[in-house]
Parts: C-alpha cells; structure tokens; sequence
C-alpha cells in the first residue's frame, strides 16, 4: 500500500542561489583521496557529499553507504559559462528581444493579439489533469462524469496548437530590425554551435549575455511561454556549477589497490583544474588573450561535462582514450538511464531452466524442478480460518515448507530447524509465512523475444522430477519455443491481486484464441495430427484391447459400441472426448468432416479441421467455454500419442523417389516451360512483347520469363498432386498438415525450379552472365538458375551455386527485416500503448482523449470475433 | 442473440492500444521486406510488405507507388467502348511522347517538330489536335508546314535570350500535356471478376479528376491518405490508411483483424490532421515529458521542459512504469471507491463485534 503518491512532476532549472542552498560542500581541490586513500576535504570525494567506502561516516546526515543518499556540493566558476544545451533557448531568447532595453520585439498591438491565448494557455495547464476524480475519496455521481471526459481533449488540442503559433510569432521575431520601445536598431546575432554568440560579428561574452538576460522582464517572458517565477533565463547561465554527490559516480578499488575514478570524477577534476588556472592567471594580471583562452578551455570543460558527443566539440577522452561518458550519455539510448534501468525492472521470485516438452501434463500446467519449488515461495496470510493449516505447514522439516517468517510489524525471520518449533507455535492472525510453491500455485511463464501478450501466460505448477520446465508441446506455439535448449522464466505473482489476475485473465487456457485475429493459437502440431488421423481415418478400427487402451489414457471408461465384426471405429473412440453440444462442418481439400451433437458422422480431422476457420477448437471454446477447450486439446493429444504409437507412420528416402512416368511428365513440364521461355524471347527479339505498363521493354521480359520459369514448379506441383496417393506417407503427412508440405515435396522429388535473387532471377556475376560457364547472354534458363533437378536426384555445381546465391539472399533478408520490424514495433507500443476501452465502450488515451467512440467500430473483443461471427 | 452479443464486448479497462501494437509489430517479421511486383500481376502495382506499411505509418508526404482506382459511372460499368473513352479524356499525353524528331535552331529561336504517325494513332489523336493544343501556349509563334511544326519563341521571360533559357522552354513545351489531365500519368484499364472495367492510374491527383464527366465521384480510390484528405476529409483519410494496411497485411498472407489496423489508423488521425507514429507525430506530441524522453531525443525533451517549466501529469503507462507506480490501462483503471459515511459505518461494526 502506498501512503503517499507522486501525483505530476514539475521541471525547471536551479537559480545560482539555489544551489548554494542546496550545496553542502565548496569544492576547491582539483584532487579525490590523499596518499592513505583518504578523501579530501573540499576534494570531489569530500565525505560532506556522502560516503561510498564502507566502514565511513557521511559528515553531513552521518548515515553509512546504505542510509546516507548523498549530498550535492558546489564549485564557484571564477568566470560564467554557458549551460550548452540551454544554448539554443539563449539564441531564442536573444533574438526576440531588444539588445539596448532588453523588450521583447513586439509592439503593444502584438501583444494585446497573443496575450488572450497566453492567459488560456496558463489556464489550461493549471486545471489539466483532474487527479482528484481518481482518488477513492471522492466519488463522483455518474451524470457529472461525461461532461469532464469531453472538456479534456478540447482544452489539451487548445494548448498544442496555441504553443506552437506562438513559437512561430517568436521566431519571426529573428527579422525585427528595430525595437519598438527605444528604437535601437537590432544589430545581426549570429549563433555558432555549440556556445558561442556573435553580436554584428564580435564574440559575446556570457557575464554580457547574462546581463542582457537578467534584464528581461517576467512579463516579456510569459509571452514567449516561459514563467519566469519558475524558469529565469540568466539561470542558464552558470555561475555556479553543481557538484553531484560520489554516490552516482562512485570510485572502484582495482584488484592492485589502485583506485580507478568515475567519468564524471574525471571530467569535474578537469573543470576544477581549469577554473583554479583560471583565477591564478587573473590575479596575477595576465594578459587578455591567455585568460580569454582559459575561459574558451573552462566553457570546453563544462560543455563536455553535460554531454559528451555535443556536435561540433571535439570528444573530451579518458587516458585510454575511451570516450568519457558525462551526463547526457548516462540518460541517452537503449543503455540509458531511462530505458535500461527506469523503463526496465528487475524483479525477485523468478526462475529460469530449459525447457523440454512433456504431453502428459495439461496445456496450463507447467513441469517445475524440486529444486526451484522449494526456492520461490508466495505469501501466505496468516488468518484466524488458517492458522492450523499454516502451522502445520511450518513443522514440516522437507519440501513443502515455510522459508520465512514475516511478523505482523514487519519483523523478518529465515526459518531454520533451530528455530521451526518456537515460531510455528508463536503465529497468530495477520503474520505473513513465506511458503514455497506447491502443485496448483500460479505462475507466469515467459520466453523472450516477447512479441506478444500470449509470450506470457500463467500455468499451475506440477513439481516434477528433473532439471527442466516441462511445457504442453500445444502450448509451444504462442510462445514460439522450440525444445532445442530454449530457456524459458517463470515469475510468481505475490500479491493476491496479482495471483487473482494471473488465475482468471493470463491463464493459458483463457489465451487459446490468439488477440490478433480470433484463431486458435494453442493447438495441435505435427504427431499430434497424424495421431489423430490414424484415429479417424476411414479404415481406422481397433480391437477391444487397443480401444482400451486408446480411452483409458484420457481416463475414460465406457466404450463406445463396436461394429459387426467386434471392432471399434476411430471416430467413435474420438468422439467420446468431443462435448456432447458440438455441431459443426468443415470442409478441407477433398475431405468433409462433420459432427454431430458430438459425434463424427463423415470425414476425419486433419489440422484445418483442428484449428483452422470454424475448427473444433474455435466451436469448442466458444460453446462450451476455455475449459472445455483446454481439455479437448489435452485430451486429443493423449489420444494421438496413444494412437501413433499403435499404428506409427514413418517416411523414408523411397517415399521420395518417383516412378517413371511421373519423371516422364516433369520432363515434360520442364521441355514445355523451356519451349514458353524461348517463345517470349523471340518475341523480345522480334520487338511484338506486350509492355507490362511503367516497364521497359527488357524488363518485361524479364518478368514474364521469371513468371512463366517459375509457374513450372506449380504446374509440377499439381501434378504431384494428381499422380501420388496418400498411401506415401511423405504426402499423407503434407496433404492432413501434419509436416511438410507439397511445395517442398515437390523440390525435393521433381525440380528446385527458378532461383531468385532480388525478386528476379540472378543477374550479377561476370560480363553478361552469371558464371563464366556459359555464353554472354545465353538464352538458356539453367544459366540464371533454373534448376532441373530436385534434392533426391542432386544438383550439379552450377545448380549448387545459383541455388547458394538465393538462400544467401534470403538469409540476409530475413536478418534485416527483423530489425525494422522491431523498430515498427517499439514506434507503435509506444504511440498506442496509452489507449484503454472506458466504460462506455470508446477508446481513451492517457489524456483522457477520444481515440475511437466505440471500440473498433462495434465493440467487439477482436478475440472473439470469429465466434461472434458464426452466430 | 442480444444476450450473447454481450458475451463478445470488449472488456471495459483493455489495453487495446498494446494489442493492436502487437497485433501488427509480431507478425511483421514475416513479412517481406524489399518490395517486388508480382510477376505476371499486371494491374495493382504497389508496394508491398514491411516498406509499403512503414511508408504508411511515417506518414509520408507522398507514396512511392501512387495509385488510383477511377470507376466510369454506374451505367458505364460494362460498357468497354465507354471506359475507353474515359481512359483518352484522362490519360496523360506528352507531347514528346509522339515526337518523330525535334530540332531545335537556338539561331532564330526555334524548334521544328514532326510527329509520328502510327504513336499519335496510338494515342486517337490527330495532327490538328496536337496543332491547336499548341497554338493555345503564349509566347510562341506556330506555324505548321508540310507536317512539320514549327514553334517559335516571342516572348521570353529573361531580358536575353540564353541558350539555357530557351533550351528550358523547349523541354518544357515537350513535357507538355497535349491530351488528358496534367499530373495523371499513364492510365491502364482492369477488369473486375464479375466484368465491371475500371481505371488504375498511377498517380495521386484526385482534385485533378473529380469534375470530369463520366466518372463516378463516390468511388475514386487513392492510396495516398494525405491526397484523399485535402479532398474529402480526415474520415476519409482515415479509412484509406486503415484499407491500405489491411490490404498490405493481407496480401502478405497474414491475417490481422481490421480493429488492430483501424486502430493504427485512429491513433493517425485522431488529432485532426494526419500524424505519423514516430518521434515527429504522436509520440512527440504526448502529454508526458518522460514518455517522450524514454523514447527517443531523451536530452532535448528533459532541456526543453525545463525552459518551459512544463508539467509531467504521469498519466500514461511509460512514466508510471518509470516512477513505480500503477499503470492506467488493465486492471489498473480499476478504481474503489467508499463515501466517507459508509466507511464510518463499516469501522462502527468490525470495533462492535471486537
């Protein structure tokens, strides 16, 4: 519970005086430690700004390493410096206002035009987020609230625009020549990345610009959008330079005893340095031009110090000539402060180990080791109803037991044999007992990359014997896991809200239809589909021994009614784990699979029939719920292991052999394409080629030969389809979708076809051709990779290279798009993820903004759009 | 029926943001990346895949591949000699596109030009045509002997008269239009299943075609969203992106549901005007100083708040995550709420039964 909540923040800059508020230490000593390794006083380690050895006592609140949070300290610049990243606020600031009497360049008349919308702008900001219509405390009767969800946007449009008009005003202002309140003329400002100002082509100095700055009035600044009650300009000119305390720059001790000092500890010491030369030179009156060039050296040092890759500042280096990392690296970039450790969290209560499949386990259900059971634990809230239970728990001296003990005032006490029997007796209402995970906890369970919300789901725990996290092969497809030594987390939810949601909003179960479109995304894959389909296949049918045995393994006991000759059909065996309320109908290739009222009547199931449009898994779900669902799928796939393991399917190298007269008719198909490909050439030659339109004359046919090349492999891809039965189990396996497909049957056995590079066939290479094995322009489709031959019969070394040259092709783009895809996807998480569905059905970002005034036009959950559609 | 339309809604409190995000980013590595015609497609050249839907959600000004689907009016619609008919009012001619030969005499000023017979047959031109499109340009003489046309320049706009200047002008009255509409390129025409003929351009110029007689006006189609809103509207635009990125999606063979799409396209163009999702559009308009600095361009937000003494409100999901504290979307929009009195009553019973 948190008592106290951060409700906006507010940023701004530190005036001069504020930071000799804020500072607890002057530092003078451009050095850290003395020759006993003892910090400095007024060094940049002085222990006023806290303490980072263990053992030393922070002088300024006198806590240790752990309690004291630093101070800040201070380092008096004998001459100013510009702030560089403020610089070009300065420029603005100069040029819009006058270089005698230090106005904005507006007559009054401009003015009185902008000022309304200044005063609404200053209004807006003040009334912007209601933070106390979320508060508990006050709840609002439901009438008053759409007035409120309405006035947000408008005024949040209001302010956008009005600033950015307004930005416009004043940067016109650059033109101005002459001031309207004392007439000065305005001389040309110019401003030379990344400090430096000239007026009519003399170098400013900063005491100048901070002069002219001080002189600008509040109310000339809120016409530029500045509160100067807030925010003074001078303020970005530094006087004073803060000095972090060592806690963020903390020095480490090198295994030799040499103690190796922070970036910033460098690049303070380098400043401190300077500015001590500096004052030295100007006390002893030395001449202009080497005070001049000191002052030039500390603005460096400063420049450096806020941000090290500043454009136009040469790289301030360590002695190792590694860049320094200052201020604004530490922030910046996927490593940065904002994005590494802010945006990223790190959590206890995880655990990682390969995982393995086990088919055994229901598809929620996740295999945990021992050994990780007995090191997470989830809080157990000790109540008046529990307590027996939880002492019992706490006498027990083996797995499953209490690690913990949290009292009521928050004492925390690790539970050891010592002390087992003295605590269990002293538990009452309201401790907290720390237990390690037990069958039937809820976890989440994660595998990166984590595309999608289904990357993360939650499964009830099985302890299991082994090392690994034993997963629902089903299960493997939402997270994209393979068993080849993946490695997979889990985390436990700990408080009871978070178990609550885990159990009834991230269990696997609920995620079986996927968010994206409405389709199963826990199904059944490979032996599962041909398991089923040795079931249901026409001439499946067992005897009583093997039905048994197929229903007792999803513990079932009555059997369905055998034929004439005593044996059972697969379909019935099937039949009994389909819920008695399915009706459905569905169609894939030649075969029509229907059910009724839970039982096959025609056809058999293949993988559409499994999980495709209106599949079994989709009916399931949606009529009978994510149970229903979750044990249909677990269910078929105890069957289907049974069922293969009775009547297995296997391929081998003959499968892929073809017979004759299917060679014949590749051949043909091949003579065929080659006799096209000649026909569109000589009409290319003949100049009569139709022109595909905003194409050249070679590059049509350039195309059409690339499209008449390639539809050879579909041509021999039908007939392969036509001349080979189901009874090669190669093709059984393509045509039920259970491995393989008939494309690739098709490359294998008959002909890898046309090579592409670039989406046309492969072209680079020598003058005019590929290889240097053919004739300059040959006609002939095998010297621009056409292959003949398919993977049984080989390929020679000229296939082998035009083939090479395609899959380097495609393996290089496949690495691309990876990384623009993800970049697609980090910009749109990040516009979008803002938006909820409110209460009224519209889309709302975080502004409260209307997005969309009902969801997706209609409301409906996009997961359960295919079930809606069907009814 | 009713009872179960209800069973369909969209949970109240749903990150339906983060979902459609996903919906699209996840499937993106499966698509293609370098954008291909299809071979032997030969209408609907557009760009396809990852290129075509990055081009859509940066928002760019114009597309690569512009295109525009023009439908002849209801009653046309089979009628091919109708669509033809169309197709010479609208597509482009150049006049260098039925150019025999040109000379140009920088002596007096001149260009001789023939024209080609069999192209201007091509095109349903006529000599006489492509004479009184020309005798209509101001600044030249035309006179137009034994097939050969001869343009000479009067008037030019710079006091001397440069070879450059005049070689400008000569190429510019080549590039002229002779025939059909300025800007709308080459016009193709395609069939529909049913044997309805419709017009593909591939150009984006809608202003340019929508008062032309003959052309239904409620059903031109352009691909360029920033096109199809000067002329009809944010609306319209809005559904054209939407289109666009499903039909990208699909014809890659993936199925995504149009909510995730329309979704994008909302978030597009719900401010009014069209942005784009990237640090110069939505996300650098965001409310919250550190939900843009986590983004990108961290220092140059942090800087500019400062100078502004602007107001992090922390109500979107990035800061929140940032600062610890519970986010708005999920279960975290879920608020409880007591009146003070109830709450008086419920402490009066738990300390009675005490």
């Amino acid at each position: 519970m948190q008592a106290e909540m951060i409700s906006n923040i507010r940023f701004t800059t530190i005036s001069p005086e504020m930071i000799k508020k804020m500072s607890v230490a002057k530092i003078i000593v451009p050095d850290t430690c003395n020759d006993e390794g003892y910090p400095i006083d007024g060094g940049l380690l002085d222990q006023r700004l806290g303490v980072i050895d263990p053992g030393l006592k922070c002088k300024t609140c006198g806590g240790r390493v752990k309690s004291c949070p630093g101070h800040f300290g201070h380092i008096e610049l004998v001459r100013y410096t510009i702030h560089p990243e403020f610089a070009k606020a300065i420029y603005l600031l100069l040029d819009a206002t006058c270089e005698s009497c230090h106005r904005i360049l507006l007559n009054q008349k401009q003015i009185d035009d902008i000022r309304p919308e200044i005063v609404e702008f200053v209004n807006a900001e003040d009334v912007l987020p209601d933070v106390s219509q979320m508060q508990p405390s006050s709840v609002q009767p439901a009438a008053q609230q759409p007035s409120n969800i309405q006035a947000a946007p408008e005024q949040q449009s209001k302010q956008s625009t009005d600033s950015r008009d307004k930005m416009a005003i004043i940067k016109k202002l650059k033109n101005v020549k002459k001031c309207p309140y004392c007439g000065t003329e305005q001389h040309k400002l110019k401003f030379e990345r990344p400090t430096f100002f000239y007026m009519n082509g003399n170098k400013m100095k900063p005491d100048e610009i901070r002069d002219w700055l001080t002189k600008i009035s509040n109310e000339d600044l809120a016409l530029i959008g500045i509160d100067g009650t807030v925010t003074r300009p001078e303020w970005f000119i530094i006087t004073d330079l803060l000095v972090p305390p060592v806690n963020i720059r903390p020095s480490i001790t090198l295994e030799s005893g040499e103690r190796s000092e922070d970036d910033l500890t460098h690049k303070l010491l380098d400043i401190i340095r300077t500015n001590q030369r500096l004052e030295q030179d100007i006390d002893a009156g030395a001449p202009q031009i080497i005070i001049d060039d000191l002052w030039e050296l500390l603005q460096y040092q400063v420049t450096t110090y806020f941000n090290n890759e500043t454009p136009g500042v040469p790289v301030a280096r360590h002695r190792s000539t590694r860049p320094l990392k200052t201020l604004a690296q530490r922030l910046k970039g996927k490593e940065g402060r904002l994005r590494y450790y802010l945006s990223g969290k790190r959590v206890n209560f995880s655990a990682r180990t390969v995982v393995s499949p086990d088919n055994n386990i229901s598809i929620n259900e996740i295999g945990m080791p021992q050994k990780i059971a007995e090191n997470l634990t989830i809080p157990l809230y000790v109540t008046k109803w529990n307590i027996e239970t939880a002492r019992g728990f706490m006498k027990r001296a083996e797995y499953p037991t209490i690690t913990n003990y949290i009292s009521k005032d928050g004492m925390k006490k690790r539970m050891s044999e010592i002390n087992r029997e003295e605590l269990a007796a002293a538990i009452q209402p309201g401790d907290i007992l720390e237990r390690q995970l037990v069958d039937g906890d809820y976890v989440l369970f994660n595998r990166q990359p984590t595309l999608h919300r289904a990357s993360i789901m939650a499964h009830r725990v099985r302890v299991l014997p082994g090392k690994t996290f034993r997963l629902h092969v089903c299960a493997s497809e939402p997270y994209n896991a393979d068993f080849d030594g993946d490695e997979m987390n889990v985390h436990v939810p700990q408080t009871i809200e978070a178990q609550a949601e885990a159990r009834y909003l991230v269990d696997a179960e609920q995620q079986i239809l996927s968010a994206k479109d409405g389709s199963p995304v826990i199904h059944a894959t490979e032996d599962i589909i041909t398991g089923v389909y040795m079931l249901t296949n026409d001439e499946a049918f067992f005897t009583k021994e093997s039905a048994t045995k197929l229903l007792s393994s999803v513990g079932i006991t009555d059997l369905p009614k055998p034929n004439k000759n005593g044996m059972y059909k697969g379909t019935d065996i099937f039949s009994k784990i389909i819920p008695e309320e399915i009706t459905i109908e569905s169609k894939s290739g030649s075969n029509v699979l229907e059910i009724k009222n839970g039982k096959i009547i025609k056809g058999y199931v293949d993988k559409s029939a499994i999980s495709g449009k209106g599949s079994l898994i989709l009916e399931i779900f949606s009529t009978s719920g994510p149970r229903a669902a979750r044990l249909f799928i677990d269910n078929m796939t105890k069957l289907a292991m049974v069922s293969t393991y009775m009547c297995g399917v296997t391929i081998s190298l003959r499968d892929y052999y073809m017979p004759e007269s299917v060679d014949k008719s590749r051949n043909d198909i091949i003579s065929e394409t080659v006799k096209n490909v000649n026909d569109i050439y000589t009409k290319y030659k003949e100049k009569k080629l139709e022109l595909l339109p905003g194409y050249s004359r070679k590059k049509t046919y350039e195309v059409e030969t690339f499209a008449m090349l390639d539809i050879a492999r579909e041509k021999a891809e039908r007939l392969l389809q036509k001349s080979i039965s189901v009874d090669n189990n190669a093709m059984r396996m393509a045509v039920i979708g259970a491995r393989g497909n008939i494309f690739s049957f098709v490359q294998t056995s008959m002909l890898l076809g046309q090579q592409a590079v670039s989406g046309s066939r492969p072209a680079r290479g020598y003058t005019g051709r590929v290889l240097p094995y053919f004739p300059r322009n040959d006609k002939d489709p095998k010297s621009r990779g056409f292959i003949e031959s398919g993977f049984v019969e080989g390929l020679d070394f000229i296939d082998y290279y035009m083939h090479a040259m395609g899959a380097r092709y495609s393996s290089m783009n496949k690495s691309l798009t990876t990384a623009v895809s993800g970049y697609l996807y980090r910009r749109l998480s990040n516009a979008m993820q803002d938006f909820y569905v409110g209460d009224d059905g519209s889309v709302r970002d975080a502004s409260n903004a209307l997005v969309q005034t009902i969801y997706g036009g209609d409301g409906i959950d996009p997961i359960k759009e295919k079930m809606s559609k069907k009814k | 029926m009713s009872e179960n339309k209800n069973n369909f809604r969209v949970a109240p409190g749903e990150a339906v943001g983060t979902i459609a995000a996903q919906s699209i980013g996840e499937p993106g590595t499966q698509m293609v990346l370098k954008a291909f015609h299809q071979a032997g497609v030969k209408s609907n050249l557009t760009v396809v895949g990852l290129p075509r839907i990055i081009e859509l959600v940066d928002a760019r000004k114009s597309p690569k591949e512009p295109l525009m689907r023009i439908w002849p009016q209801k009653s046309d619609l089979k009628k091919f000699e109708k669509v033809v008919e169309l197709k010479r009012k609208l597509e482009e001619v150049k006049l260098r596109d039925v150019l025999e030969k040109s000379e140009e005499n920088f002596k007096n000023a001149s260009m001789s030009i023939t024209l080609k017979k069999e192209k201007l047959e091509n095109y349903s031109l006529t000599e006489r045509e492509v004479y009184s499109r020309l005798s209509k340009l101001e600044g030249v003489e035309i006179s137009n002997e034994n097939h050969i046309i001869t343009i000479k320049i009067t008037k030019l706009r710079g006091v001397e008269r440069s070879i450059r200047d005049m070689r400008v002008r000569f190429i510019n009255i080549r590039n002229m239009a002779i025939s059909g509409i300025e800007g709308i390129g080459k016009v193709t025409i395609d069939q529909t299943e049913d044997g309805s003929f419709y017009l593909v351009a591939t150009s984006n110029n809608i202003s340019g075609i929508i008062d032309i007689d003959g052309i239904d006006k409620d059903r031109i189609y352009c691909n360029d969203p920033f096109e199809v809103m000067r002329v009809f509207g944010i609306e319209a635009a809005r559904n054209t992106i939407l289109r666009e990125l499903d039909d990208t999606i699909r014809t890659n063979g993936i199925t995504v549901s149009v909510r995730h799409s329309g979704m994008v396209a909302d978030t597009m163009t719900f401010y009014g005007n069209i942005k784009s999702i990237g640090r110069h559009g939505v996300i650098g308009s965001k409310n919250s100083v550190f939900a843009r600095a986590a983004y990108e361009e961290t220092v140059k937000h942090f800087i500019n708040a400062c100078v502004f003494g602007e107001t992090d409100p922390l109500s979107g999901v990035a800061e929140n995550i940032l600062i610890g504290k519970q986010i708005n979307v999920g279960t975290g929009v879920v608020r409880l709420g007591i009146k003070k009195e109830e709450l008086k009553k419920i402490s009066a019973k738990s300390s009675k039964k005490e």
